[in-house]
């Protein structure tokens, strides 16, 4: 009985983990190029939470469809915050860059209130089940899990196989030298700032499907600290460590979860939230360099 | 170099703003409330700059401290009151809040402490949310119910005098806090800590190199600005609402506001905080009336702005300006 219901758990963790991996390849991709954090990350989800919300409530769009359009919208809230606040900021301590995305975050939540109210809504896009005895995967969730495994594959072949991709793998490894080859490392970093929260905002597409009533203005924090946990998982500055990162950290949290509904007097949502907290810490204080990456 | 008494002139400012605060609300207690949101404010600039302003670390879960110093005070009075104690247990719940967030900021610390920039802010980013659902979840202290302790409070020390401690005393508390937090930041600018400080803000690894222990140093700021923030939320949610649920003492909201008030009065400044607090709490209070719900929408673009045009904040500016002037060796 518990162990038909971890393995089903388990199950649905690898599939929630691939969805939580692409959302925070946009972090590490962003991390890895410019060095910045983007600790607002959570609201950019959530920007794209709304964006199939609106579009499948208002417009009758189905949710793949929504993808480019969040991709788009995306892209260029990245270009605004890259151009007005981030490009400056580049060269300045750190601090400055923590605090700039940090309002990045809290500026697009006032708005998404100001717009949407903070009313928690949801949507169901119904597709059907997969029935395998032990659990029960939406084709929705299955199909956001291939979207996502798409997206990565995607993001891989584009920098490895194009130009465009091979100049920002430059800068990635060293922004003088780059220079020195004649990239214009500047548009390098607006354009992998713009392409991070790009995707981002489409992977805030994908969570949709596995949050049925929990779209809010504010329910981006709890994926900023998922995201942290996940990118320090497979190395800060690596995107597909990020994506494994994702796949392993959905397995700890719905195993976790599993784990602590038998233990009585446990609260298990709440204790499964407060125990990736305490992972990270735990790997900050082990492997700042991400566990996943080889030495 | 300053020495004497002469390097401690910029406390008459801070003093004199404090005392004009209180004399105005005695004065027109129909504004007491207001002042008491800005003295609030104060404390919370000032507590949260001695960490933030001194060491160029940002602590996005320094909520956490105020919660846990909430949490204090509330067991204190929940657990005590019928003990015969008197008004000890108002006491007692200041000991146990300095205690509280005294242990939270080493256990936190003793993690995000090793980590520099970038990796600092990711540890402590959750602090505040990861505290909230260990107590959520493991039902600590009533977990998510809270703790309600208005009829202990009134049972252990009399109507009258409970009365007259949410009304009256808890703001009195909040004053004392922040001019507390004021002190010690002088003090520390004035000595080895906050000179130890400044060269690591400059260049951490230069200071290292110069054989400045700076674990240590930034060490004694994060745990004196953490039981600040302890003893602030005691007063200021505890001792003032007299219940307390999770949801509220760890909003993230709260760190967003003393990030809000330092950058506005100039990071590592004495004077800033106080003058971030005092625009930023009577703006809060006209939008409140003319634009609810916007003061976070208008603020949060003000930060980028403060950060890319005017780094050093109101202050800061303002202290280079009369740095060779009579003013200035009041302003810093």
């Amino acid at each position: 009985m518990i162990f038909e219901q971890l393995s089903g758990n388990l199950l649905q963790g690898v599939i929630l983990g691939g969805v939580y991996g692409m959302a925070t390849m946009g972090l590490s991709l962003i991390f890895g190029v410019l060095k910045v954090v983007n600790v607002g990350h959570g609201a950019f989800i959530m920007v794209g939470a709304y964006v199939a919300l609106t579009l499948f409530q208002t417009f009758g769009v189905a949710p793949p469809l929504a993808v480019p359009a969040a991709m788009v919208i995306g892209m260029a809230l990245g270009m605004v915050f890259y151009y007005s606040a981030i490009r400056k900021l580049l060269k300045g301590p750190e601090l400055a860059s923590l605090l700039a995305t940090f309002s990045c975050g809290v500026i697009l939540e006032e708005v998404c209130k100001q717009l949407f109210t903070s009313e928690a809504r949801g949507y169901n896009w119904e597709l059907g089940k997969l029935d395998l005895g032990f659990t029960v995967l939406p084709h929705a969730k299955l199909l956001a899990f291939g979207g996502s495994a798409l997206i990565g594959i995607l993001l891989y072949l584009w920098f490895h196989k194009t130009r465009a991709g091979m100049a920002m793998r430059c800068v990635v490894e060293s922004d003088e030298g780059a220079r020195v080859c004649g990239i214009d490392v500047d548009w390098e970093y607006a354009l992998s700032f713009s392409i991070g929260i790009g995707l981002t905002v489409v992977s805030g597409v994908l969570l949709t499907m596995f949050i049925p009533v929990g779209i809010n203005p504010y329910m981006g924090g709890s994926y900023t600290l998922k995201a942290f946990v996940i990118a320090v998982l497979g190395g800060l500055a690596s995107p597909y460590g990020a994506f494994f990162g994702g796949l392993v950290f959905g397995l700890i949290e719905n195993g976790s979860y599993t784990l602590f509904a038998q233990i009585p007097g446990l609260e298990p949502f709440a204790m499964t939230r407060f125990f990736s907290f305490a992972m990270l810490l735990v790997i900050l204080l082990l492997r700042p360099t991400g566990l996943l990456k080889a030495k | 170099m300053m020495n004497g008494y002469r390097a401690y002139l910029p406390i008459l400012p801070v003093a004199a703003t404090y005392a004009l605060l209180l004399g105005i609300g005695v004065v027109s207690p129909d504004h007491w409330q207001l002042i008491a949101q800005l003295a609030f404010y104060c404390a919370l600039g000032q507590a949260f700059n001695l960490f933030m302003g001194m060491t160029g670390y940002v602590d996005f879960g320094y909520v956490a401290f105020l919660g846990i110093g909430t949490y204090g005070m509330a067991v204190s009075i929940y657990t005590l009151s019928d003990k015969g104690l008197g008004i000890g247990v108002v006491l007692i719940g200041l000991v146990l809040a300095a205690i509280f967030s005294l242990g939270l900021s080493l256990a936190v610390g003793a993690v995000a402490l090793r980590l520099r920039g970038a990796y600092f802010a990711i540890a402590t980013i959750g602090v505040n949310e990861g505290f909230r659902y260990l107590l959520e979840g493991a039902r600590i202290w009533n977990g998510a119910d809270g703790i309600i302790f208005s009829r202990h409070l009134r049972q252990g020390v009399g109507r009258q005098t409970a009365m007259a401690l949410s009304t009256w005393w808890a703001d009195i508390l909040v004053f004392g806090v922040a001019f507390l937090a004021a002190v010690l930041t002088l003090v520390y600018m004035r000595n080895k800590v906050g000179y130890a400080l400044l060269a690591l803000r400059e260049d951490e690894d230069a200071a290292k190199v110069m054989g400045i222990n700076v674990t240590r140093y930034k060490i004694i700021a994060f745990i004196t600005s953490a039981i600040l923030a302890g003893l602030l939320g005691a007063s200021a949610w505890a001792l003032k609402l007299t219940y307390v649920y999770p949801s509220d003492v760890f909003a993230i909201h709260y760190t967003v506001e003393a990030i809000i008030i330092v950058l506005l009065g100039g990071a590592g400044t004495l004077l800033g905080p106080i003058f971030g607090a005092l625009t930023y709490g009577a703006a809060k209070y006209f939008l409140a009336i003319v634009l609810p719900g916007f003061q976070l929408l208008i603020f949060a673009p003000v930060i980028i702005a403060i950060i890319v045009l005017f780094p050093d904040g109101t202050v800061g500016l303002l202290k280079k300006r009369l740095r060779d002037t009579p003013l200035g060796k009041f302003i810093i």
